[in-house]
């Protein structure tokens, strides 16, 4: 839903964002959240909106390679960035899809994306994680449901497979 | 409402039997000034179609289409339009898991892959399907594309396809010639025996009848080609969640939809989830295709590639021009008849277009069969593919029929000077039998006795002043210097042949009633008349009733198709009612597995059959003045975590007739008649319709209005063919010249008279309470009958439909050479 | 609830009588293959991992608006002058109602959990305290949404809105705490009311009481007194409420977050007064409930339902109204409560008398007493529930109601073992029972009905005690200093587990054309992962592969809604419906199937693997599909059909409302939990080395789903018990803390290793001997701190949350 005919006046600037690999070219409100891009304006459902102010890491997506807040990030700043969300980390068939639907790493669900873009990020960065390493990784994502225990099963099991290739 | 006990639980509703359930008195049923269902939402724009979804991160799939008649794509270069900002997938017709899939529905039409890399006709759709952030960028990236074509020699003329030599138009299917019709179809074959060609149909003997005849006529008629211009252009919407598929699809038979979908995708049914919507018209058009149920598999396919909702849009001339009416066809006729009008022997042969083998079938001679009492027939139908686009029912099938039974009527009346409604009657009867015989029938199977026909053309003779206007041909020339005819026609009512639905009826607990069930709403007001139907079956008030077609909720109704919608439909919710019925009962003496708190039970000491429901109210059938509002008897439970009883809930399904009903002897006993007036321009040409009456049999109008709605199309529809609805195509190229509905004239406000509408309800028909289908017979029967009123006017036959002004012109020998 | 009570109470002997409640074992009459087994593929998984499962706060819907509401900012006051001339001029605005509108004005929220037959303030009170309006000009705390609510073109317009809208306030007293309301001089919140108190004993469930304590208290060697206060805490899931309603004409179509969308619908067709068949009602996946979306009778559920709903209606257009984080701070857990304790003990750990006085905040969760009669031996029990109006928002039973119940249980046992220096594990199995009677009664009971006999509260305690390592732990208070200069403490409890007492639920199972059965019923979906459960038992029943079964349940469409994930109830009753849906339509196939073995009947057919065989020749076998399509050939385009689909619904309610005492079916399964701190005496700080779960389910039908429970319960729990408290300003009366930053709940590195033990004794009144599991834990967890930070320092601390500075008070570190 555009809201180019909003009545608040704020600034309008056109950006370009490589997003899962494809570009889009969109003009964004300069108070438009990386997350209200993806979410309301792309439709990439996957970043939620769960604490709005980057306690809970469920919007979380990868900018140049770093885990970033997309409810902390401007979307206006990311012109011309490369940006992976969940549904890309899917559409790739990365191993921790898997792993994260066989140990259960879901009650709600609502906060999972969040920990599956964390994880991804971590193991890009460190193939052979030790518990403690996926534990720290994941520190900074909430899930009520506490399903924390089985994170940690499912990150090392895919690094594993990815390791194994 | 007097209904015996055990039939609540079930109806057994005979076939071949008249309805024996039909209450003594209506409240709904029948009545005028029902409030439509879908009335407020279609006048406030506030209905959704196909068209209006929008899903988040939706994007958009367009499809190549075939500039060429007939060519083959030898090679495809997509690199540019991938290059294209905003593109995002290109499915190709070399891909593995498209091309697996040769054909869809060899039954009913010409074959075409799902994704073809061979263009049959022009503006075929083929080769490509790419999707993009956006239409516009899908379209601009089509435009991108590269492709190396191999153009073919095409053949668009039937009888020109079948001399030898001709160009082969579909060398896949017959690389031998241009003989339609000759690969396998199994329930076709059932019933025809194995590659028939040409299909022959015989009864009696015609040569005989022949010699019997006083006279003799031969004649030559043809229909151009015509589509139905469905006002929605096509369009489908798909969404993946893992491997559960969400479609929208715009379509008459979504459940049909659904078991393609499953097996071409390879998934369970029970992972698809519907969406029919409202449905911008197709009048059958687009959901015979063989090809119709492509668009569906397509976008589920891109979309399950991209992982994204996509929606894959056809515009409007893709739409409009993929296909048009069986009937274009030419058929010579030979008739004999004997002076006081009996008609001894028809003769019929036909040859048809790319006309699907299903459909030709004794088309042209079956209405002679199924309510005349000729009995010297012959038939013999010829297909020939030509490349000028797939054909199908569409508002329907019987018009080769229906433009055979005019025509022969008001020959045969006008070469022994007789009154074709005299003629009309001299001939009504079933299967070479005349009327005793018929008389029987409806004895012997419960229904009344009346002579339809003749009510109908006494009815529609005083409407128009037949007595009065009617004449020699061109005889009467008006003080406008125009010359006036007028002609009729009849037949019998399209029955229902076939149809089978599923629904439930459930009432909530605050008394309202909700059918449930997937249908496909194509505009015929049908979900308002189940509403009326429930309404009266329940004992409750029709604004109490509601219809929400939209969802798949595992149920589906009979595709509103054949005409045969209300008539199988009908009885559906009809026994679904009484199931629901019977629980509410239940649960007012609360017995049965419906209770489990203890409560006073509401009539105690009574059993169900005890009760029975009107005005809302659940009153004691010995002493109705007691009684409690059904509202209150739902009420007695608790939902949720208290719930003392289930669901006040009943489903049912019905299978009405059997398929191909003649067979079962199902004599359609209902007829109708139509007269039309015209005046005729001898300067210009013009045909203007100055009046037209419309006489429907329907047996029972469930809702009259919705019937005169479709009396009131049909006669528009059946216009525009007899006047001006014609697709052309240039003859060098092979290219239609006339695809948008600038050039391609379809009816407006203005271009029909009066029409008088007139309801005959004789209880003669196989549908619930003696109703009977009246969706397409109009449309079908008025397309042929501005031939015979041109010629009363002008005397001069003009049989090559659509009847244009230079036809006219031609035929008053003022047509330049 | 209080009058199905009275309605049901007593009345279960006469429904057996009639054959129309059942009371015993639910012995297994097939075979597991996929019940019970490991490595199921959960339905939701893929979705739910990729980001693709959708959630009320994803829905978009072309042309919708976005609606916010005006939120109060003071505890208690009423507002003047209102004036949105400025808001309604501004751009893409496209709506305002005020609390003046003619529409809402002076409208309550209608209906309660229950549904619309709880309209009435008495009988909503129970349920909903205090009453509010859908959009009130009066704030009874801090954050209630009232005045005005906006439509407009964006979140940011609407919320621009919000601030040009002018608002005038008279402010009034407010009240916090529950024990000041209660003072003779206190400020009287309701107009019109002689005091604060909401309940009273003398109200039902007030005041319960079982033998005489007093003579309890004289037989004792040992009686214990003390005080504790619970403060509020909430359970904040994570997606934030939000409603989209679209019109059709009259017709409503809505996506709720809600537990119970057909309470939903129901409440908002009473409200709008349109049928109910004119509503369809879509509830996607659930961004987190755990009850708190379970209370439709609130403006953050029907309440904000009914605004979008009117917005919509006045607008033409889909209208998505959104709280945002810190708006959906109020809805705290029911179990604000000072308790005052009196136990009587005997020196051998046998307990004589219990006496409970408890002071509730806005409204009494339950009564706290509740678990000694369901599953102890005591016979002298006394409980006096006061509930008392203060100025906090409505509160409501966030996994689970029976907190204060679980509270009061593992205080007075901790407390009894600890006085009497005995082993608490010892003092449990002592008093064991039910109603006042020891294990013998048990014994009998489950004899009679079919149940094993087994002992569950010791196969859990041996489990627990051996995980945990008590017996080499486990030591007095206060007397073990670690290495690291921590004290160490050890602490259990014990308690039933949560046995299903009620639920209802209706569903279908059909078998599709392709020979792949449906399941066919709307449900929330919470993320307790029910339909992998219900596809699997489906699965079993039938005896078809797992993979052939599927549930699509996002809309009430189908006329099915089945049990609503709630009191623990979700699987006990709907695997019931299913089970006999299913047996229905399995009749059916067979019956189909019979015409085309030839020359066999029915009942000598079976299914297995997906195939139909004879069970005297397992060689003669069909495809389900081969059978299936005998009923439905598909016939091109003109559907064609010879017999009727293959589809049985069926509905079930399962147990009686009521207590399980009173429907006749005592609590046989047991839990035993075990946790393990070291507590820094310098800080005050609290470290949660390790937990053991142990939990007799009965019958696990997903177990990693049951481990889910356990681990997630133990987070939840443990966050209560040290680190969530809503904090609010003595001053003004202002929530301080409406954010996850400053109200803190566990994250990954907060607690030590969790170990999950599942016991199946198959002692539940549920399916398969199955009882639930989805509350048990964190409401078991969150008292046991206490215990075990008194093993660690040797004192009691009577406040939860118990944070670092109570620590550090009670260990009298703290200046004054």
């Amino acid at each position: 839903m555009s809201e180019r005919e909003a009545g608040v006046a704020v600034a309008e600037a056109p950006i370009e964002l490589v997003v899962n690999g494809e570009t889009y070219r969109l003009r964004v409100q300069s108070n438009w959240s990386l997350q209200h891009v993806l979410h309301n304006e792309l439709g990439l459902t996957g970043a939620k909106d769960f604490c709005d102010r980057g306690v809970c890491g469920s919007c979380a997506v990868i900018m140049e390679g770093r885990p970033i807040l997309s409810c902390m990030t401007l979307a206006i700043e990311c012109d011309g960035k490369a940006i992976e969300t969940v549904e890309g980390i899917a559409k790739a068939n990365h191993p921790l899809i898997e792993a994260y639907v066989k140990h259960h790493c879901m009650q709600c669900g609502y906060c999972t994306p969040g920990f599956v873009v964390t994880a991804k990020a971590l193991l890009a960065k460190n193939p052979d994680p030790g518990e403690e390493e996926v534990k720290e990784a994941l520190a900074g994502n909430l899930c009520r449901c506490g399903t924390y225990p089985q994170h940690v099963k499912a990150v090392l099991e895919a690094a594993n497979n990815l390791r194994r290739g | 409402m007097i209904v015996m006990v055990e039939e609540i639980q079930d109806m057994p509703v005979n076939p071949v039997e008249h309805d024996k359930y039909i209450p003594e008195e209506f409240n709904a049923v029948g009545r005028r000034g029902i409030r439509r269902l879908d009335g407020y939402e279609k006048a406030s724009g506030k209905a959704v179609y196909t068209r209006d979804v929008q899903l988040p991160g939706m994007v958009y799939a367009r499809m190549l289409m075939s500039p060429y008649a007939h060519a083959r794509i030898k090679s495809m270069d997509t690199g540019k339009a991938e290059a294209m900002p905003g593109f995002r997938y290109v499915l190709k017709y070399d891909d593995p898991e498209v091309k697996k899939w040769k054909a869809l529905h060899a039954e009913e039409s010409d074959v075409f892959d799902l994704l073809p890399d061979t263009a049959y006709f022009e503006g075929q759709p083929l080769g490509a399907v790419v999707v993009a952030e956006t239409e516009e960028m899908a379209t601009e990236a089509l435009k991108l594309i590269a492709v190396e074509w191999e153009e073919r020699p095409f053949v668009l003329d039937q009888e020109e396809a079948l001399k030898p030599g001709a160009p082969l138009a579909r060398p896949d299917l017959n690389p031998d010639d241009n003989r339609h019709g000759l690969y396998d179809l199994w329930y076709f074959n059932q019933h025809y025996g194995p590659n028939p060609w040409p299909i022959v149909f015989k009864e009696g003997d015609v040569e005989e009848g022949f010699k019997e005849a006083d006279k003799v006529i031969e004649f030559k008629a043809r229909k151009q080609y015509h589509t139905w211009a469905g006002v929605e252009p096509i369009s489908c919407v798909a969404r993946w969640l893992e491997d559960n598929l969400e479609i929208w699809v715009h379509h008459q038979c979504p459940y049909t939809s659904k078991e393609e979908l499953a097996e071409k995708l390879g998934i369970p049914m029970g992972k698809i989830k519907m969406y029919c919507l409202y449905q911008g018209a197709m009048f059958g058009g687009w959901t015979w295709q063989s090809w119709g149920y492509a668009p569906h598999i397509l976008t589920a396919l891109v979309a399950r590639r991209v992982e994204r909702p996509v929606k894959l849009v056809l515009n409007a001339r893709e739409s409009h021009f993929y296909g048009g009416d069986i009937d274009h066809a030419v058929h010579h006729l030979k008739v004999g008849a004997k002076n006081d009008g009996t008609i001894t022997a028809v003769q019929i042969k036909g040859v048809f277009a790319n006309a699907p083998p299903g459909w030709i079938p004794y088309n042209g001679i079956v209405h002679f069969h199924e309510n005349t009492r000729v009995h010297n027939l012959f038939l013999e139908n010829r297909g020939a593919f030509v490349n000028v686009g797939p054909t199908a029912a569409y508002r329907c099938e019987q018009t080769p029929n229906a433009l055979c039974i005019t025509l022969v009527f008001n020959y045969v009346a006008d070469a022994l000077g007789l009154d074709p409604t005299d003629v009309a009657l001299k001939n009504d009867g079933s299967h070479g039998k005349d009327m005793t015989y018929l008389s029987e029938f409806k004895r012997d199977h419960g229904f009344p006795i009346r002579d339809s026909l003749k009510e109908c053309i006494e009815a529609g003779k005083k409407a128009m002043d037949w007595e009065q206007k009617w004449h020699k041909p061109g005889t009467k020339r008006l003080p406008n210097g125009k010359y006036h005819g007028m002609a009729f026609c009849w037949s019998h009512e399209w029955t229902d042949t076939s149809g089978v639905g599923v629904a439930g009826v459930r009432i909530e607990r605050d008394g309202s009633v909700a059918v449930l069930s997937l249908h496909s709403d194509i505009g015929v007001s049908a979900v308002t008349a189940y509403a009326q139907i429930v309404a009266d079956e329940l004992g409750v008030r029709y604004e109490d009733i509601t219809f929400r077609p939209f969802y798949d909720v595992t149920f589906f109704l009979a595709v509103p198709g054949a005409s045969k919608n209300l008539t199988a439909n009908g009885y559906v919710v009809r026994k679904a009612a009484k199931k629901a019925k019977r629980r509410l009962l239940e649960l007012a003496t609360k017995t049965g597995e419906y209770a489990t708190h203890i409560y006073k039970p509401l009539f105690e000491g009574m059993k169900w059959d005890d009760l029975d429901v009107r005005d809302n109210m659940v009153y004691v059938k010995a002493d109705p003045s007691r009684k409690v509002p059904v509202k209150e008897v739902v009420e007695v439970g608790r939902y949720g975590f208290g719930a003392t009883h289930g669901p006040v809930y009943g489903w049912a399904w019905h299978t009405q007739g059997i398929y191909l009903g003649e067979a079962a002897l199902r004599h359609p006993l209902c007829r109708q008649a139509h007269f039309m007036e015209v005046e005729v321009d001898p300067e210009t040409g013009e045909v203007e319709i100055t009046k037209v009456v419309n006489v429907n049999d329907v047996g029972k109008a469930i809702n009259p209005e919705a019937c005169e709605g479709q009396q009131y199309g049909g006669t528009y529809m059946g216009a525009g063919r007899n006047k001006f609805e014609e697709v052309i195509w240039d003859p060098q190229t092979g290219v239609k010249l006339n695809a948008d509905l600038l050039n391609y004239k379809v009816p407006t406000i203005l271009d029909c008279g009066p029409i008088e509408t007139i309801l005959v309800e004789t209880g003669m028909g196989w549908g619930p309470y003696g109703s009977v289908g009246i969706a397409e017979d109009v449309a079908t029967m008025v397309d042929g009958l501005m031939g015979p009123a041109v010629y009363n006017a002008i005397g001069k036959r003009i049989d090559d439909y659509p009847i244009t002004p230079d036809k006219v012109l031609q035929a008053l020998g003022k047509g330049s050479e | 609830m209080i009058n199905m009570a009275k309605e049901t109470l007593g009345d279960y002997e006469r429904l057996q009588a009639d054959g129309k409640y059942r009371v015993g074992a639910d012995i297994p009459a097939i075979t597991f293959s996929e019940i019970g087994k490991r490595g199921i593929r959960r339905l939701d998984g893929y979705e739910k991992a990729s980001g693709k499962a959708l959630y009320t706060r994803d829905v978009q819907l072309p042309g919708m608006l976005y609606a916010r509401v005006l939120m109060s900012t003071h505890a208690h006051g009423r507002i003047t002058r209102i004036d949105t001339s400025k808001a309604e001029a501004l751009p893409g605005v496209r709506a305002v109602i005020r609390h003046d509108d003619p529409e809402v004005k002076g409208r309550e929220l209608n209906g309660s959990y229950f549904g619309p037959e709880w309209v009435t303030p008495e009988a909503a009170s129970w349920g909903l305290k205090p009453i509010h309006l859908v959009l009130g000009d009066e704030a009874w705390y801090e954050g209630e949404p009232l005045g005005v609510v906006v439509a407009a073109d964006s979140e940011e317009i609407a919320d621009e809105a919000l601030r040009l809208t002018d608002v005038e306030w008279e402010e009034l007293p407010f009240i916090l705490d529950q024990e000041e309301a209660l003072k003779p001089d206190a400020y009287i919140l309701r107009p019109g009311a002689d005091n604060n108190i909401v309940q009273h004993p003398a109200d039902e469930r007030g005041l319960i009481e079982k033998g005489d304590v007093e003579e309890g208290f004289r037989e004792a060697d040992k009686v214990v007194e003390f005080r504790v206060k619970r403060n509020a805490h909430l359970w904040a899931g994570a997606e934030p409420p939000s409603v989209v309603v679209r019109w059709r004409g009259d017709n409503l179509e809505m996506w709720v977050h809600e537990q119970q969308p057909y309470h939903a619908k129901m409440l908002i067709s009473e409200w709008l007064n349109l049928p109910m068949n004119k509503i369809t009602v879509h509830s996607l996946y659930q961004g987190g409930a755990y009850g708190g979306r379970g209370n439709p009778a609130n403006n953050s559920e029907n309440g904000m339902n009914v605004l979008a709903a009117l917005l919509a209606r006045r607008t033409g257009r889909p209208v998505k109204l959104l709280y945002n984080r810190s708006e959906y701070f109020y809805g705290e857990s029911g179990d604000m409560a000072v308790t005052y304790f009196k136990v009587g003990a005997k020196s051998d750990g046998t307990i004589t008398a219990v006496q409970i006085r408890n002071i509730f905040a806005v409204y009494m969760c339950a009564p706290g007493i509740e678990h000694f009669i369901d599953n102890t031996r005591i016979p002298n029990l006394k409980c006096e529930g006061l509930a008392v109006d203060v100025s906090k928002g409505p509160a409501w039973w966030c996994r689970c109601e029976q907190l204060p119940n679980c509270l009061c249980l593992t205080l007075v046992f901790d407390r009894v073992a600890a006085e009497l220096g005995l082993d608490p594990t010892e003092v449990a199995l002592r008093n064991d029972g039910c109603d006042g009677h020891d294990m013998t009664y048990l014994s009998e009971y489950k004899r009679e009905h079919g149940f094993p006999d087994r002992d569950s509260l010791r196969e859990c305690i041996e489990a627990g005690k051996k995980a945990i390592a008590w017996d080499k732990k486990w030591h007095q208070p206060g007397m073990k200093r670690l290495p690291n200069g921590r004290m160490h403490g050890i602490a259990f409890t014990w308690n039933h587990d949560w046995d299903d007492v009620r639920g209802t639920g209706s569903a279908a199972v059909m078998f599709e054309n392709d020979g792949t059965v449906s399941i066919i019923g709307q449900q929330s979906d919470i993320g307790v992962n029910p339909w992998t459960a219900y596809c699997q038992i489906v699965a079993d029943e039938l005896g078809v592969r797992y993979e052939d079964v599927n549930i699509k349940p996002f809309n009430l469409d189908h006329g099915f809604a089945l049990m609503s994930p709630d009191g623990s109830c979700n699987l006990c009753s709907n695997a019931n419906v299913l089970r006999k849906a299913t047996k229905k339509a399995k009749g059916m196939l067979l019956e189909l199937a019979a015409q085309k073995f030839e020359g066999v009947e029915a009942d000598e057919l079976d299914i297995k693997d997906s195939m139909i065989y004879v069970k005297a020749a397992p060689e003669k076998a069909k495809t389900i599909k081969e059978v299936v399509t005998l009923a439905m050939p598909s016939f091109v385009s003109c559907v064609f059909w010879t017999e009727a689909p293959v589809i049985a619904w069926a509905w079930h309610t399962q147990g009686l409302w009521g207590e399980a005492l009173e429907t006749g079916r005592p609590r046989l399964c047991r839990q035993a939990h075990f946790i393990e701190v070291e507590v820094d005496t310098e800080t005050g700080e609290i470290e949660v080395t390790k937990v053991v779960n142990v939990n007799d389910v009965g019958k696990a039908i997903s177990p990693e789903t049951v481990e889910g429970q356990m681990y997630g319960g133990t987070y939840m729990g443990l966050g209560r018990a040290l680190t969530e408290e809503m904090v609010w300003d003595e001053q003004t009366g202002v929530l301080l803390n409406r954010n996850l930053l400053n109200y803190k709940y566990a994250s990954m590195l907060d607690y030590g290793p969790i170990e999950t033990i599942i016991k199946e004794t198959g002692m539940g009144h549920g399916p398969y001997g199955a009882c639930g599991i989805g509350e048990a834990t964190p409401t078991m967890i969150p008292a046991l701190l206490g215990p075990a930070v008194y093993n660690a320092i040797g004192k009691w601390i009577d406040e939860y949350p118990i944070t670092p500075d109570r620590v550090l008070e009670a260990l009298g570190k703290l200046g004054e």
